[in-house]
């Protein structure tokens, strides 16, 4: 892949071409809680934000926000056309992360089908975002405690999967062109580019093994001797009441995830007749699974969040050849009570062995 | 790219009492919807929202299509106060249906339990299309009582089709009953178990005899244990799955279970492949 060097000052101008003619967002850190706050997304209008963020860990927000709003309307009837109205214009998001790219793996798979599994259906909302989305990910520069992507197969950088990458170093970034149209991006602005030295790349490997060092140290107490991509969980109802105790079913987990691809649609009155919406949707919800003459295939909380946790280790893999927990540790984050994802897979992995 | 989830409008052409509380509905989609028996269509009653349904009316009729419907939830509650005339949406159809080439020259036994009578009607009449086709068709029905009992007028007319015979069954002993009175498995006690009988002698060929089962789960938890001792082979029982169908294109998760999504597996699955799972039903 090709590689050049951007300096911080030129990053911004090159952004700043971008923004012309696309919308871009940009990670930026918020004068909030002594800047304490985990930086989110912002989109960049007329100029640059000074408080663009792009050391540390993942933004807020996973990158499947992107690609697949919170709501969206996805048909008006009785009358409609046959073709979708997708509103997708070009988008450009800087920011995500090695969990977060990862994570659209698996939008594609359920949703991109033409293209990733040939039995589905294309999803016109989601496809033609991703289609008009640019990603280019950012490498970590450090991990939030409740990181853990190198223990379910991730590093803090993406392989592949972007379009261009960032690589932040003390100057600048090693910027690499993943795609044709990630090249196209940096057509026409050569007078911000220079070449790389042995120096930058250097220093990008040094800051890649920091990282990774320091997630394998964070989560050296949560390891289990099964590989990631090979564990079966508990099936006693014991060990899942035990990592449910604290759980409230509020599904902040799933919102946050950046692979929860569930949905619930929902109709209701609009002008000229009626609209349908697709809303993110939590699997923890009491109804998520109950039918028509209300029977109930996990009335449970503590069957909904098994059932959740099996989703990303066990079906998507099953399924979709995808271990769908990146490591992100946005669940951790977003968690009211406190659960500990790691632990929790700790527990049910551990009870299995001893089964 | 073509919109997956806008429903075809659709008008109400007939409506059908067969129950006090279960309906057949019969629809004029605007544009054609083929299916396969077995296969299901989310049906939109505006403003209110989908619910799945299997048709259960002839799948080699292409201009319109029948639903039968017990009024339980909130979409099916709202489509009772619908009236002859007006519009309701239709999408699909979705998931997989029987697969009638692999039926030819086999004994078919069909159960079904209450309205899980309504999308075997569909297979009925697509079996009913190439009767030749069938070694013999065995319709075995339970209702909770005579009252319950949907397609009165037809069960008679499908007894005298050739090969085929119908058994019925009601729950508890009724006034107005003189037939077998037991839930839907006494139905099933002229097939002897496989293990006490020589292999000769059953009434069926337990090698290739085919089971067709519908009904609510407590139904299809109990069919699928007599079925497999009374020698039916796991992968030729094909039970109708019943779980949240919402989005009907392997998307929205809530018909998931384990690795499969029902809508697109199902809702036609057989016994060999529920098999894995504790409590399929």
């Amino acid at each position: 892949m090709k590689e050049v060097f951007i300096g911080s000052e030129n990053l911004l101008k090159l952004i700043g071409r971008w923004a012309k003619d696309h919308r871009v967002y940009v990670p930026v850190t918020f004068d909030i809680m002594n800047n304490e706050a985990t930086p989110d997304y912002d989109l960049v209008k007329d100029t640059v934000p000074d408080t663009i963020q792009l050391q540390g860990a993942a933004p807020a927000h996973s990158a499947k926000t992107f690609v697949f709003y919170p709501r969206e309307v996805v048909a008006n009837y009785p009358s409609s056309d046959a073709e979708a109205n997708v509103v997708a214009p070009p988008t450009i998001v800087v920011g995500p992360r090695g969990c977060d790219v990862r994570g659209l793996g698996k939008f594609d798979k359920v949703y991109w089908s033409t293209k990733h599994f040939t039995e589905e259906h294309d999803d016109p909302f989601v496809v033609e975002k991703r289609e008009n989305t640019y990603i280019v990910s950012v490498e970590c520069t450090a991990a939030k405690e409740t990181c853990f992507c190198t223990a379910v197969g991730g590093k803090p950088y993406a392989d592949d999967g972007f379009d261009l990458n960032l690589a932040p170093l003390g100057t600048g970034c090693i910027v690499t062109v993943g795609s044709e149209r990630g090249g196209k991006l940096l057509a026409g602005s050569d007078d911000l580019l220079r070449e790389v030295t042995s120096e930058h790349k250097s220093e990008r490997e040094k800051n890649r093994a920091s990282v990774t060092e320091a997630v394998d140290r964070q989560n050296a107490q949560f390891a289990v001797e099964t590989p990631y991509d090979k564990r079966d969980l508990a099936s006693s109802e014991d060990a899942w009441a035990y990592v449910t105790q604290n759980c409230v079913g509020c599904g902040a987990c799933n919102r946050a995830c950046p692979t929860c691809t569930c949905f619930l649609l929902v109709d209701q009155r609009a002008t000229g007749g009626y609209e349908r919406s697709r809303n993110w949707d939590t699997c923890l919800s009491t109804g998520y699974a109950r039918t028509g003459g209300g029977g109930n295939s996990r009335p449970a909380l503590a069957q909904r969040l098994e059932n959740r946790l099996r989703c990303k280790f066990e079906y998507s893999r099953d399924r979709y050849g995808l271990v769908t927990c990146t490591g992100c540790g946005r669940c951790i984050d977003a968690c009211m009570g406190r659960i500990d994802m790691r632990e929790a897979i700790k527990h049910v992995v551990t009870e299995k062995a001893k089964a | 790219m073509k919109n997956l989830y806008r429903p075809i409008e659709s008008v109400i052409e007939e409506i059908k009492p067969e129950t006090p509380n279960i309906t057949t509905y019969r629809f004029r989609p605007k544009e054609p919807i083929s299916f396969a028996a077995g296969q299901f269509v989310e049906l939109t009653v505006p403003g209110v929202g989908e619910a799945p349904f299997t048709p259960s009316s002839n799948p080699n009729v292409k201009d319109m299509m029948e639903i039968t419907i017990m009024s339980v939830g909130t979409v099916t509650e709202a489509l009772t106060k619908l009236k002859v005339g007006d519009t309701v949406g239709i999408r699909g159809p979705y998931g997989n249906g029987y697969d009638l080439s692999d039926f030819e020259g086999k004994e078919i036994l069909i159960m079904g339990g209450g309205v899980g009578l309504a999308p075997l009607r569909s297979l009925i009449l697509a079996l009913f299309d190439n009767i030749e086709k069938y070694k013999k068709i065995s319709i075995r029905y339970g209702a909770k009582t005579p009252e319950d009992i949907v397609y009165k007028d037809l069960l008679p007319e499908w007894a005298n089709m050739r090969n085929t015979e119908v058994l019925q069954t009601i729950d508890q002993p009724h006034p107005d009953w003189k037939g077998t009175v037991g839930v839907v498995t006494v139905l099933l006690d002229d097939l002897p178990l496989v293990t006490t009988v020589d292999v000769e002698k059953l009434p069926f060929d337990p090698d290739t005899a085919v089971a067709c089962v519908c009904g609510p789960p407590i139904m299809l938890k109990f069919v699928n244990i007599a079925l497999l001792d009374k020698g039916f082979k796991p992968e030729n029982i094909y039970h109708s799955m019943e779980r949240n169908m919402s989005c009907g294109l392997g998307k929205c998760g809530h018909c998931m279970m384990g690795e499969y999504y029902i809508c697109k597996e199902g809702p036609v699955m057989t016994a060999a492949q529920v098999a894995k799972f504790e409590d399929p039903f």
